[in-house]
C-alpha cells in the first residue's frame, strides 16, 4: 500500500461532487469534490513504485482539463489508461450536471 | 554433343516412387511405414514444405519427420508458413534440417531466436504469407510437400473442408513440378463429400494415427473485453469506419477488434450506420461476429481458415460464408491473403510496440515471432486503383494523378500487460535484428503504411500529417504517459485537434461514460451461442458450464 | 530440514567430504552446511520420485539446483555431485570475505537494469547484471558499493522493489571465475553421461541434450547469470505443462505460476509422496 499526494495550480472550479469507478482488481474509484483551495489529489494504491507514473497521468489530465477540485483516488492496480478513463468519465458527469 | 535429357526431374520422381513399391498399395502407405516412406523419398538437402499455419498442422507427418535417420536425411531446407510445434525445431537440433524459410513462429519464438543466434539454424527469409506462397513457384520450388487432409478416397481425392487453408497452394507447387505430394489423412472413405484437391495431384496418402492438430485461434471470449477496449471501439466506429465510409475490412486477432464486432449491432445501430458500413469481410469466422451477422450487418465473409466450433453455424448461413455443395465451408489462405492485401478498404490490427515514428512490431526481446499475414493486410499496395469511397477519401485534391490509399489502423492501449509502455523510442525488434543477425529489422507494419493509430486517449490521423515531425507529434498526443507520450504538450495538442490530425473522444462525440460492458451485443460465450440459435458450439476450453 | 532424509545419504556426505550435517539454523549460516544440506535433500527427493517410477521430460535447476538436476537427468552420480558441491561451496566461502554480494530489482525490464549497471560498473566498484528470474525481476551482483548505487538509480526509475540480498558472494558474475577454474579441474576427471532428458541450462537458457553442455553449466554456473525466465519459456515451447519443485521451497513454483497460470504444479515441500504419485498419474491419463 502506497500513499501519494499531488498539488496542481488549476482554476476551473467544479460545482458538485462526483464518484466514478469501482473497487475491483485492475480498477479504481475516483471521487471529485469542489474546493476553493489549491487543487489536491490523494492517491492510495496497491501497487508500489508507480509514483512517477501517477504524477505523469495527473499532470497530463490537468494540462488538458484544468479543473479546481479535491480528488481522492483508491487504486487497485489499474493501468494508466484506466486511470485516465475514470478521471475523464468523472469530468463528463460534471458536465452533465451543469 | 551429348543429348540433354529434359525429363530428369520426372525420371528422378519415378525412380523414387518405384523404390517404395514394396510399401505402396496404390497411393496408400500404412501408418506404421511412414518413417520408412520419408527416408525413401526425401534426399539430403531437399526443399521440404511441411504444412502448418497458425491453426492447422500436419502433425502426424511433423512427428514422424524427427524419427528419420539423420545419417540418411540431413540438411533439409524446410519451408513452413508457421513454426508452431516443438518437433518443427527439434529436427534442426538433430541435423535433419539446416535451413528454414518461414512466416510465423509465435509459439516457438524463444527457441527459434536461440537457434538462429547459435547457428543451429540458417534462416532464408522471414516472409509474409503471400511472399512465402509466391516463392514456392519461383525460387523455393519444393521437392517434397507434407500436407494434411480430413478425408481421402481410394483415388487420393482430398477433402480438406473448412480448414482447406494453405493445402491447395502448397500441393500445386509440387504437383506440377515433379515434387512429391504426401498427404496425412484423418480418415479414408469411399467417397469424399467434395473434392477440394484432385487425386491426380496427390502421390502418396498415409492414414494418420490421430486427427491433425487444429487450434481455435480466433475465438475471443466477450467476458474478457474491457471498458478501454470498448471506448477504443466506439472511437474507431465513429472516427474511422463512419468517417471513411468503410465497406470492406479485415480484423486482426484480438480483443480490440472483437469489441468493434460486438459494438456494431448496438452502438453502430444507435448511430444509424447499419447498411452503410462494412458489409463485406475477409476474416476468419470469429464467433464474436455472430451478433453482427444475425442482426443483418454483414453480407459476406470469406475466410483464410475455419474456426473450431463454428462449422455448424457456417453450414446454416451459406448466404454469408463460402460453402460447398456438400454444405461445409471452404477456406483458402492464399486467396484470403490476396484479398487482404489487395481488395480491402481497411485493415485493423494490434501490436505489442509502436515506435515514435509509428513503426510497429510484435517482436520483443529474445523472441522472434515473425508476423504471418499482418504485413500483407497492413500495407498499402501502391499498384492498385480502387473506386471505393474509403480509398478515394485519401486521394489528394490538388493532384489529378494522385492515388488513394488503403486504411491501415493500429489499435493499442498505451500500456500493455505488466504496465510496460507500448509506445517506445526504439523497438525491441532493432535489438533482435542485431542478435539474430537478420537482414531486416523485423518490423510488422511500417510507419509509412499506417494511416491511423487508435489508443484509449484518441485517434491520430497519421495520413494527414505533412512531415515526420508532425507525424511524431500526432503519435505523442495519443501515447498517454509513455516516455513518447510525455513529449506532447497542451499547445501542440490544441493545434493538432484544430487541424483534425488528432481527435479525442469528445471531438468525435464519443461519451466515455457509455463505454460499458453492457454496450456489447454479447457479454459471454453463452450469449454468442444464444445469438447463433444454438448452432455455435464453443470448444471446451471456452465453455464455462462444462 | 533433513529429518526425513535417509541416513545412508547423510552418511555418504560424511564419508565423501568429512562434513557432518548438523541440520540446525546456526549451521545453515555456513555456506558449506547449507549447500550440502540442500543438495542431499534434493537427492533424497530424486530417490523418492524414482521409487514411484516418475521420470521427468526435462530438468531445470537454479544455481546450486543444477547439481540435483544433473543427477536427476543421469549426467552425474550422487557421489560425484556431493564431492563437486562440497568444493564449490568451500571455494565460494573463501573467495570474497567482505564487501561483495547481490541485489534484486523488481519492476524494471532486464534491459532497463542493464542500462543502469553500465552506468555504475567500474574496476573499483564492479557490478553486473545477473540472474533473470522473471521478466520484471532481475538480480545484480558485484561489489556492495556498486550494487547500492544501482539500487538507488533503480528506485529513481520507479522500480517497485530494489533491495540488497543477504548473500555474501557476488555469485553469477565474472568475479567468480576462480571457482569455475577449480571446478573445471575437478570435473575433468569425473565420468559424466549424456542426459536422459532435456537439461535446461542456466548459462544461456537453452535446451541441452548432450553431456558437454551440462558439464559447461556445472563448471561455469557461477560466472554466468541464471537465465531462469528463458529456461521456462523454452520449457513451455517444448510442450511442457507440468512442473514439480523439489524441496526445500516453493519459490520457483510461484515464478512458474505467475508466468504460466495454466501450468499444473507440485511442490514436494507441501505434498506427500503418494499424493504426488496419484496426481502425476492422473494428469498423465489426461
Amino acid at each position: 500500500m502506497e500513499k501519494s499526494h499531488f498539488n496542481f495550480d488549476t482554476k476551473e472550479a467544479i460545482s458538485k461532487p462526483v464518484h466514478v469507478g469501482v473497487v475491483a482488481s485492475g480498477d479504481l474509484e475516483v471521487i471529485f469534490r469542489p474546493t476553493n483551495q489549491e487543487t489536491e489529489v490523494n492517491v492510495v494504491t496497491g501497487s508500489d513504485g508507480f509514483k512517477e507514473v501517477w504524477g505523469n497521468v495527473l499532470k497530463r489530465f490537468f494540462d488538458r482539463y484544468p479543473i479546481q477540485a479535491n480528488i481522492e483516488i483508491n487504486d487497485f492496480g489499474s493501468t494508466p489508461g484506466v486511470v485516465n478513463l475514470r478521471l475523464t468519465q468523472a469530468l463528463e458527469e460534471l458536465k452533465d450536471e451543469k | 554433343m551429348a543429348t540433354r535429357s529434359w525429363t530428369q526431374n520426372r525420371d528422378a520422381k519415378a525412380a523414387k516412387l518405384a523404390s517404395i513399391s514394396s510399401i505402396l498399395d496404390g497411393k496408400f502407405v500404412k501408418t506404421e511405414n511412414a518413417k520408412n516412406l520419408l527416408e525413401s523419398v526425401i534426399n539430403p538437402g531437399d526443399k521440404v514444405v511441411l504444412e502448418g499455419d497458425n491453426q492447422k498442422q500436419a502433425s502426424f507427418l511433423s512427428q514422424t519427420l524427427p524419427s528419420v535417420d539423420p545419417e540418411k536425411i540431413h540438411d533439409l531446407h524446410m519451408i513452413m508458413s508457421s513454426v508452431s510445434r516443438p518437433e518443427h525445431l527439434d529436427i534442426f537440433e538433430t541435423g535433419i534440417a539446416k535451413k528454414l524459410d518461414f512466416s510465423f513462429a509465435g509459439p516457438q519464438s524463444t527457441r527459434i531466436s536461440q537457434m538462429i543466434a547459435d547457428g543451429t539454424m540458417e534462416v532464408g527469409d522471414i516472409h509474409t504469407y503471400l511472399e512465402l506462397y509466391a516463392r514456392l513457384y519461383v525460387d523455393l520450388i519444393p521437392n517434397v510437400v507434407l500436407v494434411a487432409a480430413d478425408k481421402v478416397d481410394r483415388e487420393g481425392n482430398l477433402y480438406t473442408g473448412a480448414n482447406t487453408e494453405e493445402t491447395p497452394v502448397i500441393v500445386e507447387s509440387a504437383a506440377f513440378k515433379d515434387g512429391i505430394v504426401i498427404v496425412q489423412a484423418n480418415e479414408i472413405v469411399d467417397k469424399v463429400p467434395r473434392v477440394d484437391i484432385p487425386g491426380d495431384w496427390v502421390d502418396i496418402v498415409v492414414p494418420a494415427d490421430e486427427p491433425y492438430q487444429l487450434e481455435p485461434l480466433f475465438t475471443r471470449d466477450p467476458q474478457n473485453i474491457t471498458e478501454l477496449q470498448i471506448l477504443m471501439g466506439m472511437m474507431a466506429i465513429r472516427g474511422i469506419y463512419e468517417k471513411h465510409n468503410v465497406q470492406t475490412v479485415n480484423h486482426g486477432v484480438g480483443f480490440n477488434t472483437a469489441a468493434i464486432e460486438l459494438l456494431l449491432p448496438t452502438y453502430g445501430e444507435q448511430l444509424g450506420l447499419k447498411g452503410k458500413i462494412v458489409p463485406n469481410w475477409e476474416v476468419n469466422p470469429t464467433p464474436t461476429l455472430i451478433p453482427a451477422i444475425e442482426s443483418g450487418w454483414v453480407q459476406t465473409i470469406h475466410s483464410f481458415g475455419g474456426e473450431v466450433g463454428m462449422e455448424n453455424y457456417i453450414a446454416h448461413r451459406p448466404d454469408i460464408f463460402f460453402v460447398g455443395k456438400d454444405g461445409t465451408m471452404r477456406s483458402n489462405r492464399a486467396f484470403g491473403q490476396m484479398a487482404g492485401q489487395y481488395a480491402l478498404d481497411m485493415f485493423v490490427g494490434s501490436t505489442l510496440q509502436i515506435d515514435k515514428y509509428g513503426n510497429s512490431s510484435t517482436v520483443t526481446n529474445g523472441r522472434l515471432s515473425g508476423f504471418g499475414g499482418a504485413p500483407n493486410m497492413g500495407s498499402n499496395p501502391t499498384g492498385r486503383r480502387h473506386s471505393t469511397p474509403a480509398w478515394q477519401s485519401f486521394r489528394p485534391d490538388d493532384d489529378p494523378l494522385g492515388k488513394g490509399e488503403k486504411l491501415v489502423v493500429q489499435m493499442v492501449e498505451t500500456f500493455g500487460s505488466n504496465k510496460k509502455p507500448v509506445f517506445v523510442d526504439h523497438l525491441d525488434a532493432e535489438e533482435v535484428q542485431k542478435e539474430a543477425k537478420l537482414a531486416n529489422v523485423p518490423i510488422m507494419i511500417y510507419s509509412e503504411d499506417t494511416t491511423h493509430i487508435v489508443t484509449e486517449e484518441g485517434i491520430a490521423y497519421l495520413y494527414k500529417t505533412d512531415s515526420m515531425a508532425e507525424r511524431q507529434a500526432a503519435i505523442e498526443a495519443v501515447a498517454g504517459v509513455t516516455p513518447v507520450g510525455l513529449r506532447s504538450n497542451p499547445k501542440q495538442l490544441a493545434d493538432l485537434r484544430a487541424r483534425g490530425i488528432v481527435a479525442l473522444p469528445e471531438d468525435l462525440g464519443v461519451r466515455r461514460s457509455e463505454a460499458k460492458r453492457s454496450l456489447l451485443a454479447a457479454q459471454n460465450m453463452d450469449d454468442l451461442v444464444k445469438w447463433s440459435d444454438g448452432l455455435y458450439n464453443p470448444p471446451a476450453k471456452f465453455r464455462s458450464w462444462s | 530440514m533433513l529429518q526425513n532424509v535417509s541416513h545412508d545419504l547423510l552418511a555418504k556426505v560424511k564419508d565423501l567430504t568429512g562434513v557432518e550435517l548438523t541440520d540446525d539454523d546456526r549451521a545453515y549460516q555456513d555456506s558449506i552446511q547449507i549447500q550440502l544440506g540442500i543438495l542431499v535433500l534434493q537427492l533424497f527427493n530424486i530417490r523418492q520420485l524414482r521409487s514411484i517410477n516418475q521420470s521427468p521430460a526435462a530438468v531445470a535447476g537454479h544455481s546450486l539446483g543444477i547439481f540435483a538436476a544433473a543427477v536427476a537427468s543421469g549426467v552425474i552420480s550422487e557421489d560425484e555431485a556431493i564431492k563437486t558441491v562440497y568444493i564449490r561451496s568451500q571455494k565460494m566461502q573463501e573467495s570474497y570475505p567482505t564487501g561483495y554480494g547481490m541485489g534484486a530489482i523488481v519492476g524494471l525490464t532486464r534491459k532497463g537494469v542493464s542500462e543502469l549497471v553500465e552506468k555504475i560498473n567500474s574496476d573499483v566498484e564492479p557490478v553486473f547484471t545477473s540472474n533473470q528470474n522473471s521478466e520484471l525481476q532481475t538480480v545484480i551482483s558485484g561489489s556492495i558499493a556498486g550494487i547500492k548505487k544501482v539500487l538507488a538509480l533503480a528506485k529513481k526509475d520507479s522500480a517497485q522493489k530494489a533491495v540488497l540480498l543477504k548473500v555474501p558472494v557476488p555469485s553469477h558474475s565474472p568475479l567468480m571465475q576462480s571457482v569455475a577454474d577449480v571446478l573445471e579441474t575437478r570435473l575433468a576427471t569425473v565420468t559424466l553421461h549424456d542426459p536422459k532428458c532435456i537439461y535446461l541450462a542456466n548459462y544461456n537458457g537453452h535446451a541441452i541434450r548432450n553431456v558437454q553442455g551440462v558439464k559447461y553449466d556445472m563448471i561455469n554456473n557461477l560466472v554466468h547469470p541464471v537465465y531462469w525466465d528463458t529456461m521456462m519459456d523454452v520449457a513451455q515451447e517444448l510442450g511442457i505443462d507440468t512442473s514439480l519443485e523439489t524441496q526445500p521451497g516453493q519459490t520457483f513454483t510461484r515464478l512458474v505460476k505467475s508466468k504460466f497460470p495454466d501450468f499444473r504444479t507440485i511442490t514436494m515441500k507441501n505434498m506427500k509422496l503418494d499424493d504426488i504419485e496419484f496426481l502425476l498419474e492422473k494428469w498423465k491419463r489426461g
